[in-house]
């Protein structure tokens, strides 16, 4: 199945969907793009037959970043950072596993859609920057993130600075998950969509939003947290399986 | 003109008494180390408590039965009035323009209810239709709601008038057990009440809609939440399994779905959510299993923080504060959720 617009593409291939940017050279993100991605998010939820969304760009690019062509004509606005970050946070919160995988820039946006993915593979030459600041203005809920990932120090460079950062300085941050060879990106992919399967996705999900809490919540509020999760997580079919295996049952 | 009932109206009311987590141990004596523990959890600051005054030693004297139900009756009237009169002030409703008065309460059994006592201290009138939602718990807001709703609904033009009101601390008991502990540092008093009417006339044009109720009993939950004569007691006596949080979490997606179904929506649809403030627990729990944010639940956490569990009447303490708020726009949809003993998952779906 493939849903085709302008400049985001999906396409469900059994357990695997990629989303793929694109649409204006250097796939740049502008309002259309950000409304298809809301379709693309609308499908993937309301659908969610894929155990796997693979989210990359077209054309050896992951996305320059932003756009400023569109705001070229009138007084710029914040509603539209606003519709930004709701793809990103829906996208962080798919029900299914999610990778980012980069090949060329991923700048401003587009590193702050990486960071948003369970999985991050790269090439060899993918770069990464969050050149926002030196623009002049915020490169988004990166600013939330990034320190999660890099620590305050290091966080605050990288925006501050807007430094170009490679693949393999990426990786060794934590935040790339694995290098591979130029021209070798599909062993990445097939590498993360491996590692995360089987997708257990109320598993998944609860997991995820736990470890994105564990920043900013109390030792006894977060016991709590995961009582009331593991609370559901048992009660769903695939740790029944699991126990059923244990036992020596089919 | 609209045919569906709209929320035209809400107001609330608390008693003049406020005390602390700790000046409520403090006043209940007897609580061993485990127990005092409950009253340190940091998601209740404090609740307002139509209590006698404290003795000279600073503790609350134990009560019969029947200073319990007196008690009940004499803040209920109190602080029922206020809310009511604070709800039609809100909706710019006379008094003697309230065609039917739906009262429900679970802290005290009464004959005459409510509704009749309640008659002449807001100056009602005599053809007053009437019904008292009686016993039903927590979930009974909701219960009451449907009444109005569909009372409104029948008879256009009509203005129904839905009141809550709880006094928990008339449900206090004193004993070492668990259950005991949990109810007396959750619960408080409170009363909130709600105008309603089907043709949308009135000061508050951007009102609300009640476009539809899903239901969802657990019968084998039955046992779970419970408050029944305790014959050691001699009183009334409420009892939790500690359970009860995670059967409700489980149990909340299926009526919510069916809601959301019935009217064509999808959850990332839902602008707002009314969850009731029944408890740290349960609202974690509702929270991870609907996938709902603390903004999501942020005025149910603000009225469990300030107020405690007002019972019945804590979800439309929570519609108060989303109102008060201003950020509903027109079109926005919420889903106000309930739960009590049964174990009952009301829900209703509201539109502006």
């Amino acid at each position: 199945m493939t849903q085709r617009s302008e400049s985001a593409t999906l396409e469900v291939r059994r357990r695997v969907a990629t989303l793929t940017l694109g649409g204006r050279p250097g796939n740049r993100i502008h309002p259309g793009l950000i409304d298809d991605l809301g379709r693309v998010l609308d499908r993937l939820e309301d659908a969610p037959d894929a155990e796997v969304l693979v989210v990359r760009g077209a054309g050896g690019v992951f996305t320059e970043g932003i756009d400023f062509a569109d705001f070229a004509g009138g007084n710029p606005d914040v509603h539209g950072f606003h519709r930004w970050e709701r793809v990103v946070t829906r996208v962080e919160r798919l029900p299914m596993a999610t990778v980012a995988a980069v090949d060329g820039p991923a700048m401003g946006g587009g590193f702050q859609l990486v960071l948003a993915c369970d999985l991050r593979v790269g090439t060899a030459r993918s770069t990464f920057a969050l050149p926002e600041v030196k623009q002049g203005f915020l490169p988004g809920m990166a600013t939330f993130r990034l320190a999660k990932w890099v620590g305050l120090g290091v966080a605050r460079r990288w925006v501050l600075t807007g430094e170009v950062v490679g693949a393999s300085e990426l990786a060794e941050r934590g935040v790339l998950d694995r290098v591979v060879p130029d021209g070798a990106l599909e062993d990445g992919v097939a590498w993360a969509v491996a590692a995360l399967g089987p997708v257990n996705r109320v598993a998944l999900q609860l997991a995820r939003r736990l470890l994105d809490e564990s920043f900013a919540v109390s030792l006894e509020d977060g016991v709590g947290h995961l009582l009331a999760c593991q609370a559901r997580a048992i009660a769903q079919e695939p740790f029944l399986r699991t126990l059923r295996k244990a036992k020596g049952s089919p | 003109m609209n045919a569906a009932p709209r929320l035209v109206g809400v107001g609330t009311a608390l008693p003049r008494k406020r005390f602390t987590q700790a000046e409520i141990a403090e006043a209940l004596p007897g609580l061993d180390r485990r127990n005092a523990a409950f009253f340190r959890d940091r998601h209740i600051a404090s609740r307002h408590l139509h209590v006698p005054d404290l003795g000279v030693d600073g503790r609350l004297r134990d009560e019969t039965q029947g200073e319990l139900l007196a008690r009940h009756l004499d803040g209920a009237l109190e602080i029922g009035a206020a809310a009511a009169r604070e709800a039609l002030d809100d909706a710019g409703c006379p008094a003697d323009a309230v065609d039917h008065l739906a009262c429900v309460t679970t802290t005290g059994f009464l004959t005459p209810g409510l509704t009749a006592r309640l008659l002449p201290v807001l100056g009602l009138r005599r053809d007053l239709h009437r019904h008292d939602v009686v016993g039903m718990g927590c979930n009974a807001g909701l219960n009451g709601l449907q009444v109005g709703s569909w009372y409104a609904a029948a008879h256009p033009g009509a203005t129904s008038l839905l009141l809550c009101v709880e006094i928990c601390s008339a449900a206090y008991v004193r004993d070492a057990s668990v259950s005991t502990a949990v109810v007396n540092s959750l619960f408080g008093d409170g009363a909130a009440a709600a105008v309603v009417r089907a043709d949308g006339r009135g000061a508050a044009a951007f009102a609300p809609r009640v476009l539809g109720f899903e239901s969802h009993v657990v019968p084998e939950a039955l046992q779970a939440m419970r408050y029944d004569w305790d014959d050691g007691q001699g009183k009334f006596s409420f009892f939790l399994d500690r359970d009860v949080p995670l059967v409700v979490g489980a149990e909340v997606p299926v009526p919510v779905a069916r809601l959301l179904d019935r009217f064509g929506l999808r959850q990332r649809q839902v602008a707002h959510w009314i969850v009731h403030s029944g408890g740290r627990k349960v609202i974690d729990s509702i929270k991870y299993n609907l996938g709902l944010t603390d903004h999501d639940v942020r005025h149910t956490l603000s009225v469990l923080k300030e107020c405690g569990n007002v019972s019945s009447a804590s979800f439309l303490f929570t519609l108060g504060r989303l109102l008060a708020e201003r950020v509903a726009r027109r079109g926005d949809v919420a889903v106000a959720i309930t739960m009590g003993p049964g174990v009952t998952i009301e829900t209703a779906l509201l539109q502006w």
